[in-house]
């Protein structure tokens, strides 16, 4: 399959809402995710297209925000040796807002409001464990509207790899 | 977890390769001020010690699977490693902790609608020998996600799911 028309391209471009992948963008995206640094020419013979055409449609998914490619870093060298679970019950403040003042701390890895028998599945990373007393009982304790947090200690990350979400964020691994 | 060596141009290197993993070795030692060949070396590496991996992240849009659930599942102590293994080879899960507390093993996963979920819930996981019990939290609204932190694995599982 050859490029698209230059008009429909520039369709997509102020049209990021509409953004549609099809097949072979799909199959271009799988290549990346085997390996992120193959160049276009090993692409585009794999996949039986022409290299210019593997550019464009990366390009074209990138500026749509819908595609990043990237390394990503184990949580080794980040120096992240203890994972923590917190379930967090919230009272008397909306679960967002409690949701996303705990998000602003660095120790918090990752934080989604849920369904069920508490309202915040919060992911710690620390370094040491002499990190966690005064970020549960200081820097924790400052956010109101907690109700009770419920620890479970991760033993090993037999797999982490989340490989969808939101693509935008330029921050470092 | 082991503790790796990594000097300051291990750090720039990731860094730079955290924001696009496309940009040519060439590039990469012209901004760093070394030669093309220790960028090279360096990345290969960082590679064959699985600190880092290249891969694709994707908007949801991109899945047909684009709702996240948390299983809080309670296996059988005693086989707690095989059951996290079965666990984190079905497909959409994307993550498999192992932990201390109210349950034994948490996994991430990714479904499109509630009889997927339900496949995965029912089906899947409560299949696997050795559970007990799976208590799933649907994902309504994510805070905040990190997902150029990973663990890179032996199968490296990084692709697809």
């Amino acid at each position: 399959m050859l490029a698209r028309p230059a008009a429909e391209k520039g369709l997509n471009n102020y049209m990021n809402d509409m953004f549609a992948f099809d097949e072979t963008d799909r199959k271009i995206v799988e290549q990346l995710r085997r390996n992120g640094r193959a160049t276009n020419q090993q692409i585009a013979e794999s996949l039986n297209l022409i290299a210019s055409t593997v550019s464009t449609r990366i390009r074209r998914m990138e500026e749509a925000g819908m595609l990043r490619v990237v390394a990503v870093s184990d949580f080794a060298v980040h120096g992240y040796h203890i994972l923590i679970h917190l379930a967090v019950q919230v009272s008397g403040r909306p679960a967002l807002e409690v949701a996303e003042d705990l998000a602003v701390f660095p120790e918090v890895f990752a934080a989604h409001l849920v369904t069920g028998s508490y309202e915040i599945s919060l992911l710690l990373t620390l370094r040491d464990i002499d990190e966690l007393p005064p970020l549960i009982t200081g820097t924790f304790a400052k956010v109101p509207g907690i109700k009770s947090m419920t620890p479970a200690v991760g033993l090993d990350i037999v797999r982490y790899a989340l490989d969808t979400g939101p693509v935008d964020s330029r921050s470092a691994a | 977890m082991s503790r790796p060596e990594l000097d300051d141009l291990d750090r720039q290197l990731i860094g730079i390769l955290a924001q696009d993993a496309r940009v040519s070795n060439r590039k990469i030692a012209s901004d760093l001020g070394v030669n093309e060949g220790t960028v090279r070396g360096r990345i290969k590496r960082l590679q064959q010690e699985k600190l880092i991996a290249f891969t694709a992240l994707t908007g949801m849009k991109l899945e047909k699977a684009a709702n996240i659930a948390f299983m809080a599942i309670q296996a059988d102590t005693a086989h707690v490693r095989r059951i996290a293994r079965d666990i984190a080879d079905i497909p959409l899960v994307k993550a498999v902790m192992i932990m201390l507390g109210p349950f034994n093993v948490m996994a991430t996963c990714l479904y499109h609608d509630l009889d997927d979920l339900h496949r995965l819930a029912s089906g899947r996981i409560l299949e696997v020998e050795g559970v007990t019990h799976v208590e799933t939290s649907l994902v309504v609204k994510t805070v905040k996600i990190s997902n150029r932190v990973v663990r890179i694995t032996d199968a490296d599982t990084l692709s697809q799911g």
